[in-house]
């Protein structure tokens, strides 16, 4: 125990899951937000899209708030630096919702041009999210206590956190191309496929950081 | 398992049977008409016969479809029309179909004119009437403005204008401007000039300008004009009344109002008349735009002095069908040919053929892309995965209720009139089923809002297999699920991940062995081998290696997919490619690992749900008196929201697990898809 209160850094955790993944889902949906007040101004039809392509970069707010409220309320005997790093992990992976952003906004901007490629643009608009729900991941298994390897009961913990928080960055890289691949497919409904493709090529990285969180986490290292 | 496989039709009929069959055609919708203009092109059968141009009846529809559109658009303008409401919107009329059936083009014309007639007759003379309202309104309204503006002036306007010996106009003028038009106006008439002012008023907020009234000689009227357009004036141009100022507007304001009553009482009128006829001119409308089809077919032809040439493509089970179509219409004046595709396949329609079950999920097959036409149709194998997939993420009863609801009233109400609705609608329905199924499995209902609310923790009884956040009656550390590899798998959390990579491995697998045997179908067994072959193998490799526990094998396999990777690379473009190859097998992990993805939602439905549970206790416990109320609030919301973004966010990601994991291993997709030549009928029927 580094402190009498093993909440401590818990609490420091929960603060770091709300507030960077807030900061990553208030500029994303922010970008989102941009671009549909361009569409409604055109259209007010378009109010009610705008709003739910809005509500796609929110979740990594969610899931911040959600893994806070974890820590504070329920896995409140987990290791304290399982709780400090499933805070930081699930809050910089958060910061994904940038590029989430960014993405959704091609997509609304797709959709206010054609109606019919809703579906598609929702789907390239979605990837992103992947990042933030390993961030997510990793936080339940951190806090769950399935390992009790010096992964999780020790500092080597963060770790695990950061491995999968920084690698969770590269959902705004994989924003700005699920954006471009929107934008191809807009223009052509068949290049769906190839856009996919392209689009997931950044998560390879995401999956660096979860794979070694996990490697962390099972206490296989040194 | 395939599209339908397709035929094409090829009919030489006679001139004069050429309209029975494109009409026939038109009505039964099997066929794709083929377009023929791009191969008659070709000087060889251009030899032979010329583009077809479109029927000469049409020129006559499309003066039809301008009156009965101008109808339609007096129609919705005067409708003052019931507001459809929620009901409306949630349980859509169909509208009754009126059955009618032509056999020929002057049938329909005649037809149509004489419903015109009549609904003409009737609206005609209150259309104008109207139209002549409308008209002295905005005149009237223009002089009420000007009149305005003289309100200050005890003046006949009739004086206005030009008289025997004077000219007298009115207008507006800026204020800065004012004793500048003075002065200059009395140096150009010699002073032979009278400018009576008003009071200033405000025009825009900006600027003020003075109501000024102008006289002076006849003769001079040339050179005042010239001033006064030099100084910016503003005239009012009034002319044909008499009276005073105030005495005009209060007479337009009278006039005005009786316009008003009597605009209503027409448009009371119209309305009338536009509940009565409406119906059955957008039975006219629909007919004038089959009609319209029709015409325009006969352009995809071919024409020679005395036949036209068909091609069109039809699914091979409704081929006789067509044949019987074909030669009943023309009556025997037509040779018909049947043949297998001669085109290239990315030419060839594609149409879905599953069972009745399976084909709103088409949908979702063709939101990523229609298969092409010797590829295999996926839909089949979405269903079961999306909606398992679906549960799993989504696992709470209450919620899987509310959306089996909404599926419920998209599919049998609204999807009465849209297809999309009914597609959606059946889709969500069978979600929710799967969402209350996984909802039971986890004791999910309305997240723990039973053990924050009542006290009753379901885990410790016998009524929920996992708990997606601990320990329940079942699988508990005292009771492990099984022991893998050193772990345990003794709390819901992890039982739930190991199901969750094992349902991503058993989909990959169903994946890979699908594209084995396309690759195998379509290719080399190399092909076959290096693209799918070997995962199958890894796969298989690690079943072993969790049967035995021995670690070699799976090692092995892993080593030896590497090195095949490599080998791959290298024979595609050399040694750079075979090093990027070796980064193929984190690929096949991140398709593996991606399943995770599944726990995570789960937990995150489950989670934000006990999270509004939690604040809404807090809140209730915390707040007097009126606590309980904002507790309601808070839950009635926040339940909301939480069941509105994560049902979306399953839906998504669901879909996502087979766009990228599951079609990445054998579909590509990319076909044209088979839009039949098909009479849309809404208010008729034949």
């Amino acid at each position: 125990m580094v402190f009498e209160n093993p909440l401590l850094l818990g609490a420091i955790g929960a603060g770091l899951a709300v507030g960077i993944a807030g900061l990553g889902s208030g500029i994303g949906a922010g970008i989102t937000g941009a671009s549909g007040a361009g569409v409604v101004a055109e259209d007010p039809n378009k109010f009610g899209t705008a709003i739910v392509f809005q509500a796609l970069p929110q979740t990594q707010g969610l899931y911040g708030f959600l893994v806070a409220i974890l820590i504070l309320f329920v896995f409140k005997s987990a290791p304290e630096w399982a709780m400090l790093a499933a805070g930081i992990g699930t809050g910089l992976a958060g910061l994904s919702a940038i590029g989430q952003g960014i993405a959704s906004a091609a997509g609304l901007g797709a959709v206010a041009e054609d109606d019919g490629i809703f579906g598609k643009a929702m789907v390239f608009s979605v990837l992103p999210e992947t990042q933030a729900i390993y961030g997510l991941l990793v936080a339940i298994l951190l806090l769950v206590g399935v390992f009790a390897s010096p992964g999780v009961t020790t500092i080597a913990a963060l770790g695990a956190g950061l491995a999968v928080g920084f690698a969770g960055l590269s959902g705004i890289g994989q924003g700005i191309t699920a954006a471009g691949a929107i934008g191809a497919t807009a223009r052509d409904p068949d290049a769906m496929g190839k856009g996919l493709v392209l689009a997931v090529m950044p998560e390879t990285f995401a999956i660096f950081g979860l794979l070694i969180a996990i490697l962390i986490m099972l206490g296989i290292m040194f | 398992m395939r599209p339908a496989r397709m035929n094409k039709i090829r009919a030489v009929i006679l001139d004069e049977k050429v309209d029975p069959v494109i009409r026939q055609l038109h009505e039964s919708g099997l066929v794709e008409l083929y377009d023929l203009s791009t191969k008659l092109e070709d000087p060889e059968w251009n030899a032979l016969m010329l583009p077809a141009p479109s029927a000469e009846y049409g020129r006559n529809v499309a003066s039809l479809t301008i009156k009965v559109s101008r109808i339609l658009d007096l129609f919705s303008n005067v409708s003052v029309g019931e507001k459809a409401g929620l009901s409306g919107v949630l349980n859509p009329k169909v509208p009754a179909k009126k059955k009618l059936s032509f056999s020929s083009s002057e049938e329909i014309t005649s037809y149509i004119e004489n419903v015109l007639e009549s609904v003409e007759g009737e609206i005609s003379e209150p259309a104008s009437k109207l139209a002549e309202l409308e008209n002295r309104k905005t005149i009237l309204e223009t002089l009420k403005d000007s009149v305005k503006y003289l309100s200050g002036f005890d003046l006949d306007l009739k004086f206005l204008g030009e008289g025997s010996y004077t000219y007298i106009v009115s207008g507006l003028v800026s204020q800065e401007n004012m004793s500048e038009l003075e002065s200059s106006l009395e140096e150009a008439t010699e002073g032979y000039v009278e400018i009576v002012k008003g009071n200033p008023v405000n025009k825009s907020e900006k600027e003020q300008k003075i109501p000024v009234i102008v006289a002076t000689l006849k003769q001079c009227a040339d050179v005042v004009g010239a001033e006064l357009r030099k100084s910016g004036f503003e005239r009012l141009d009034i002319a044909n009344v008499e009276g005073t100022p105030s005495e005009i507007f209060n007479d337009t304001e009278k006039e005005l109002l009786g316009i008003e009553n009597e605009t209503k009482a027409i448009l009371e009128k119209l309305n009338a008349l536009s509940q009565k006829w409406t119906d059955e001119v957008l039975v006219l409308h629909e007919v004038l735009e089959i009609e319209k089809e029709r015409a325009e077919a006969y352009s995809m032809t071919g024409k020679t002095e005395r036949t036209h040439l068909i091609e069109a493509w039809t699914p091979k089970k409704h081929v006789k069908k067509v044949q019987e179509i074909i030669e009943s219409a023309s009556e025997g004046y037509a040779v018909v040919e049947v043949s297998e595709p001669d085109e290239p396949v990315e030419r060839i329609p594609v149409m879905l053929d599953n069972a009745k079950a399976v084909k709103p999920f088409e949908m979702l097959t063709e939101m990523y892309a229609p298969p092409k036409y010797n590829e295999i149709d996926p839909t089949m194998m979405i269903m079961p995965g999306f909606l398992i997939f679906y549960g799993i993420m989504l696992t709470d009863a209450v919620y899987g209720l509310l959306l089996t609801l909404a599926g419920l009233v998209l599919w049998t109400r609204m999807g009465k009139v849209s297809s999309g609705a009914y597609n959606l609608g059946y889709i969500l329905t069978l979600s929710g089923l799967s969402t209350v199924f996984f909802g039971i499995l986890t004791g999910g209902y309305l997240g723990d809002f039973m053990y924050q609310f009542l006290g009753m923790d379901i885990y410790t009884t016998g009524f929920a297999l996992v708990n997606p956040l601990g320990e329940s009656t079942y699988i508990s550390a005292a009771k492990p699920l099984l022991s893998l590899g050193g772990i345990d798998v003794n709390n819901g959390p992890m039982a739930i991940l190991l199901f969750s990579i094992v349902a991503g491995i058993i989909h990959l697998f169903i994946g890979l062995t699908v594209g084995l045997k396309e690759s195998l179908s379509n290719g080399s067994v190399l092909d076959a081998f290096l693209n799918q072959g070997m995962w199958i193998l890894l796969i298989l490799a690690i079943v072993a290696t969790v049967v035995t526990g021995n670690m070699m094998i799976a090692g092995g396999a892993v080593i030896a997919v590497i090195a095949l990777c490599m080998i791959k690379g290298f024979m595609n473009g050399g040694i750079l490619d075979a090093l990027l190859g070796a980064m193929d097998i984190t690929g096949f992990l991140g398709n593996v690992l991606s399943y995770a993805r599944l726990l995570a939602l789960c937990l995150a439905t489950g989670g934000l749900a006990m999270a509004v549970n939690i604040m809404a206790k807090l809140l209730g416990d915390a707040v007097p008196v009126i606590g309980i109320l904002i507790a309601v609030v808070m839950l009635v919301f926040g339940h909301a929201f939480n069941f509105v973004m994560n049902g979306l966010g399953s839906f998504i990601h669901s879909l996502r697990l087979h766009y990228v994991e599951f079609f990445g291993q054998y579909y590509e997709g990319g076909g044209k898809k088979f839009s039949p030549f098909k009479a849309k009928r809404e208010y008729t029927s034949n």
